[in-house]
């Protein structure tokens, strides 16, 4: 009752208030993202002017490296935290106007192959994760968050479940700060891998989608390689999210048994609570596209804005990753996280390298 | 007198309001998407460039 009566008199800061904090924060994004493509055009063209061959380096990189540049050397100022937090919001609108670019019989093609892929990974890589923490004597909650960070979608699904198996704060943000330095090694990695293997645009697209946690990494993993890999990457990794209820759900269950508590409310509630809903609109704006609702120019414009909503992404995914916290948090749950992120990406190529013998994609 | 006055104000104190229930980012970002969709839809959005 005592914290109840606490609770009624906080007051939440009013909408207008709350909006207008975040204005720096996001119009630093949209400065790094600009900057980001101003630089890859302008090495272009002084490239081209001078006759020179230099490997071309995407717009999605360049927005990445000042980001992480800023953050890591003047660092981002609290004015602009609550903005550049904003990026995942973009993320996952950039997703939903992504979905004109699908046609539904595509979605359910490549997305039950996602889905076939994406239940023997969620399998084998929470297994490995749960050995990996009992072999480094991590406490069983952190080994769950990691399981569950590694093999779903990364720093949402080790907020969900956090708070359904009532795990530390401590546990929670040293398994979100191994997962964000994962993530950024994933997007300096996977790109070579995939070229050194020549795997074409869709393959690619769809390992990154299954074995890059993070979803912002992901996209950024995928666009990196090229724009019709970054489209199968969403596509896979959003099929991905969309498991985090049941995982959650089960880990929840599982550490009710353990702690002799009771789930309380039904388990369809929590499972749609959990559910990640953006998933519907990119299902909606699909069956728009699908159905011819949408013009090929109207396509294109939303493509388009997916493009502009993803470049704030990409500024906000350089703008997070600090160095410094990362060394605070110790190397222990980093060498976990390490030696199952290496396992499942090698997993996740192994299956797609099979599906691809086996299904045509 | 005062004593009433006082556990009028302790009640309303304790009194919890009802926490409003706000909808998560994720139905945020399917919202703007699908306004987008129907801005662009409805020609008051042409030729998104990039």
């Amino acid at each position: 009752m005592a914290s109840s009566s606490v609770l009624s008199r906080v007051e939440p800061l009013q909408l207008p208030k709350r909006l207008f904090a975040l204005v720096p924060g996001v119009a630093l994004l949209v400065i790094v993202g600009l900057a980001g493509k101003v630089l890859e055009k302008s090495i272009n063209t002084y490239t081209k002017a001078h006759h020179m061959v230099v490997p071309n380096i995407e717009y999605v990189l360049w927005a990445i490296l000042i980001g992480l540049l800023i953050s890591n050397t003047v660092g981002v100022a609290e004015v602009f935290k609550p903005g550049v937090a904003t990026y995942e919001f973009w993320l996952k609108s950039g997703i939903v106007l992504l979905g004109a670019r699908f046609l539904l019989a595509d979605v359910l093609k490549l997305g039950a192959v996602s889905l076939v892929l994406v239940l023997i990974e969620l399998a084998l890589s929470i297994a490995f994760m749960t050995f990996l923490g009992r072999v480094f004597k991590l406490s069983p909650k952190l080994t769950s968050l990691l399981a569950v960070g590694s093999s779903i979608c990364g720093v949402s699904a080790i907020i969900a479940t956090k708070g359904a198996i009532d795990a530390d704060d401590e546990d929670a943000s040293f398994a979100i700060a191994a997962i964000l330095a994962l993530g950024a090694l994933a997007l300096f990695t996977f790109p070579p891998i995939g070229h050194a293997l020549h795997m074409s645009d869709r393959l690619y697209g769809l390992w990154a989608g299954t074995g890059v946690d993070n979803t912002a990494e992901a996209v950024a993993a995928g666009a990196l390689y090229s724009d019709a890999a970054s489209k199968i990457a969403v596509l896979a990794k959003t099929t991905r999210n969309a498991m985090i209820g049941f995982v959650v759900l089960g880990y929840a269950i599982y550490w009710a048994v353990r702690d002799r508590r009771q789930i309380v409310g039904s388990k369809a509630a929590f499972l749609w609570q959990k559910f990640p809903k953006f998933v519907l609109g990119f299902l909606a704006i699909s069956t728009l596209a699908s159905l011819k609702v949408f013009s090929p120019d109207q396509i294109s414009s939303l493509a388009n804005l997916s493009k502009w909503a993803f470049l704030l992404t990409f500024a906000g995914v350089g703008l997070r990753i600090s160095f410094r916290e990362m060394k605070k948090q110790g190397l222990r749950p980093f060498i976990v996280g390490a030696l199952g992120e290496v396992v499942i990406a090698a997993i996740t190529l192994g299956l797609v390298l099979a599906a691809s013998k086996l299904v045509h994609i | 007198m005062s004593e009433t006055k006082n556990q009028v104000g302790t009640e309303k104190q304790n009194e919890v309001k009802p926490v409003p229930r706000r909808l998560s980012l994720d139905s945020w970002a399917a919202i703007l998407g699908l306004v987008l969709a129907a801005l662009v839809r409805f020609g008051l959005l042409k030729h998104v460039t990039w």
